[in-house]
C-alpha cells in the first residue's frame, strides 16, 4: 500500500512534465493523423496522471494515522482529523465541514477512478478542474482572511495557505487537468482522420502568408 | 552453657519487661515473687525522672516541631513554590494530551479558548479523557502578549493560572489596547493572591519589546541567556523552544497525543463539537 501511495502521489507531483511535454508535442506535429494519436496517448496518460492526484488525496485523507491499524474505526478517526483542517479554513459551519470531510475522500477515490478509467473523461476532467478551482479558492479565501493555516491538500508535503499553495495547486493540479480537458473535446470534435484537414495549428508557419 | 541458661542468669526481672518475663521461665517468675516477697517495692523516684526524659524526647523530636510554639510562625510565611509554574488543566495519566501554543494577545487563540477549551475544560478535562496543556508563544506582531504571558506565568506560580488565562482572554481587547494587565489580573484573583503575584512580578522590570523576542534575532537569545531578572523569560522561551521544534508557524497550534502517539500538530481554530468526535474516537480505539 505504501509503494503504490508512494507512486500515486510521484505522480501526482511530477506527472504535469508529461502532460505540458504532450501538449508541445502536439502542437509540434504537423501531420493530423499524427496528431490526433499523438493527443489519444496523451490523454490517457493524462487521465492517470490527474487521476493519481485524487487518488493520493484520498488515501492521503482515509489512511490510518501513524501507529494506528487498518480498520474502519481508524479510518474514521482520519476523517474526523480532516473534518477539524476543513473546517480551520472557517468557510463552513461545524456541521457542514464535518459533512464535507466524510464525502470529499469518498468523492476524490470515485473521481480518480473514473479518470483513470478514460470513461467520458472529457467531463471527468472538466469536473476536476471544477473541483481544483474550488480547492484555489478555498486557499485564497483562507490567506485573504489572514488565517496562518496549512493547507492540508493530502497530496505531497503540507505547506501553510499562501501563494506557494496556490501556484503548486494552480501549476500541477489545476493547468494539466484543464489540458486533459480541452484535448478530451478537441479530440471529439476534431474531424476524422479519412477526411482530414490539416488544424490551422497544423500549418506549417508562414504556409498562410 | 546455652543460650538458654545465660538469658536467665544475666537478665533480671524487672529490667526485662513484658516481653521479657514471656519468654523467662518459671524460675525468672519465682525469682519476681521472691523479690517482691522481700518487701521490695518498684523504685518510684525513677518514675519523675523518666517522665521528664521522656517529655524531653518528646519536645526535641521532629514530629513535635509542628507543634511547637516557634512551627506556626515559620509556617505562616508564604514561601513560594519553586519549579515551572503549572500551566495545565486536568490528570497527567488522561489517554489524550493536547498541547496547545498560544499568544494572549492573539485573536484565533481567544477564539480557541473562548469556543472550544472553556468547554473542553469543564467536559473532557474534569472527566480525566483529556490532559489540557498551555504553551507560551509569544509572536513578536503583539506588543503586550510577552507581559501577558509573563503574569500568566506569576499567577500559576500561585496556582492561578486557570483564573488568569481566562480573565487575559475575556479581557484581550481592552489590555491589549492600553497595556494594563495587571488590572486584569488583580481582579481574577483575591488581594492577598494578587500582591504575592505582584512579588513576583517584581524583578520584570518594564514591558519587553516586540524586537527583543523576534525568532532568530540576537537580542532574543540575549533576552533567552539573562532574562532580564525576570524569573518568567526562561519558562516562556523554553515554551518558545518546544514550539520551535513542533514546528509552529502560527497561533494557535495543538498537538494531541494518544496514547504517547503524536498525531500531526494541526493550526487555526477547531469548534468544540468537532474537537469533541476526534477524542471520541480516539478513545474508542
Amino acid at each position: 500500500m505504501n509503494a503504490l501511495n508512494s507512486l500515486l502521489t510521484w505522480l501526482a507531483l511530477h506527472g504535469y512534465w508529461f502532460i505540458f511535454a504532450g501538449l508541445i508535442a502536439a502542437f509540434c506535429v504537423r501531420d493530423a493523423r499524427k496528431r490526433r494519436t499523438l493527443v489519444r496517448i496523451m490523454l490517457v496518460f493524462g487521465g492517470i496522471l490527474i487521476g493519481s492526484i485524487f487518488l493520493a488525496a484520498a488515501y492521503g485523507k482515509l489512511k490510518p494515522l501513524a501507529g494506528f491499524p487498518w480498520s474502519m474505526r481508524s479510518v474514521r478517526t482520519s476523517i474526523l482529523l480532516f473534518s477539524m483542517q476543513v473546517e480551520s479554513y472557517q468557510i463552513l459551519s461545524p456541521a457542514a465541514s464535518s459533512l464535507l470531510a466524510h464525502v470529499l475522500p469518498v468523492f476524490e477515490l470515485v473521481l480518480g477512478l473514473w479518470l483513470v478509467s478514460g470513461i467520458w473523461r472529457r467531463f471527468s476532467a472538466l469536473l476536476a478542474s471544477l473541483v481544483f478551482l474550488g480547492f484555489m479558492a478555498a486557499i485564497a479565501y483562507a490567506y485573504f482572511h489572514g488565517l496562518h493555516i496549512e493547507c492540508n491538500c493530502g497530496v505531497g508535503p503540507n505547506e501553510d495557505v499562501g501563494p506557494g499553495a496556490l501556484l503548486r495547486d494552480g501549476l500541477k493540479f489545476l493547468l494539466p487537468s484543464l489540458i486533459v480537458m480541452w484535448g478530451s473535446f478537441w479530440v471529439r470534435r476534431a474531424p476524422s482522420v479519412t477526411s482530414a484537414a490539416p488544424l490551422p495549428a497544423a500549418t506549417p508557419a508562414g504556409a498562410s502568408q | 552453657m546455652d543460650g538458654r541458661s545465660l538469658f536467665r542468669v544475666t537478665i533480671p526481672p524487672l529490667a526485662v519487661g513484658p516481653g521479657g518475663r514471656l519468654t523467662l521461665n518459671l524460675r525468672s517468675n519465682s525469682s519476681r515473687a521472691r523479690y517482691l516477697s522481700k518487701g521490695r517495692r518498684l523504685p518510684w523516684p525513677v518514675l519523675p525522672i523518666l517522665f521528664v526524659l521522656i517529655l524531653g524526647l518528646g519536645v526535641v523530636s521532629p514530629s513535635a516541631i509542628g507543634r511547637s510554639g516557634k512551627a506556626p510562625r515559620k509556617a505562616s510565611r508564604v514561601v513560594e513554590p519553586v519549579g515551572p509554574p503549572v500551566k495545565a488543566y486536568g490528570s497527567k495519566d488522561a489517554p489524550i494530551t493536547m498541547e496547545v501554543f498560544t499568544d494572549y494577545q492573539c485573536p484565533s487563540c481567544r477564539n480557541l479558548y473562548e469556543n472550544t477549551l472553556r468547554a473542553m475544560i469543564n467536559d473532557y478535562v474534569a472527566s480525566g479523557k483529556v490532559y489540557l496543556v498551555h504553551h507560551d508563544f509569544p509572536l513578536p506582531m503583539h506588543k503586550y502578549s510577552y507581559e501577558a504571558a509573563r503574569w500568566a506565568n506569576a499567577a500559576a506560580r500561585v496556582g492561578e493560572f486557570a483564573n488568569v488565562e481566562a480573565a487575559l482572554y475575556d479581557n484581550q481587547d481592552a489590555w491589549g489596547a492600553d497595556g494594563n494587565i495587571a488590572k486584569y489580573v488583580s481582579a481574577a484573583m483575591s488581594a492577598a493572591e494578587f500582591k504575592r503575584v505582584e512579588k513576583l512580578m517584581e524583578p520584570c522590570q518594564g514591558p519587553i519589546s516586540a524586537s527583543d523576542y523576534a525568532p532568530g534575532s540576537a537580542r532574543m537569545v540575549n533576552v533567552a541567556q539573562t532574562d532580564r531578572g525576570c524569573p518568567f523569560d526562561a519558562y516562556i522561551n523554553a515554551d518558545r523552544a518546544i514550539g520551535m521544534r513542533v514546528p509552529v508557524q502560527a497561533t494557535p497550534t495543538y498537538v494531541i497525543t494518544y496514547k504517547g502517539q503524536h498525531l500531526p500538530p494541526a493550526s487555526g481554530f477547531v469548534s468544540w463539537p468537532i474537537l469533541k468526535q476526534f477524542f471520541d474516537s480516539l478513545l474508542s480505539q
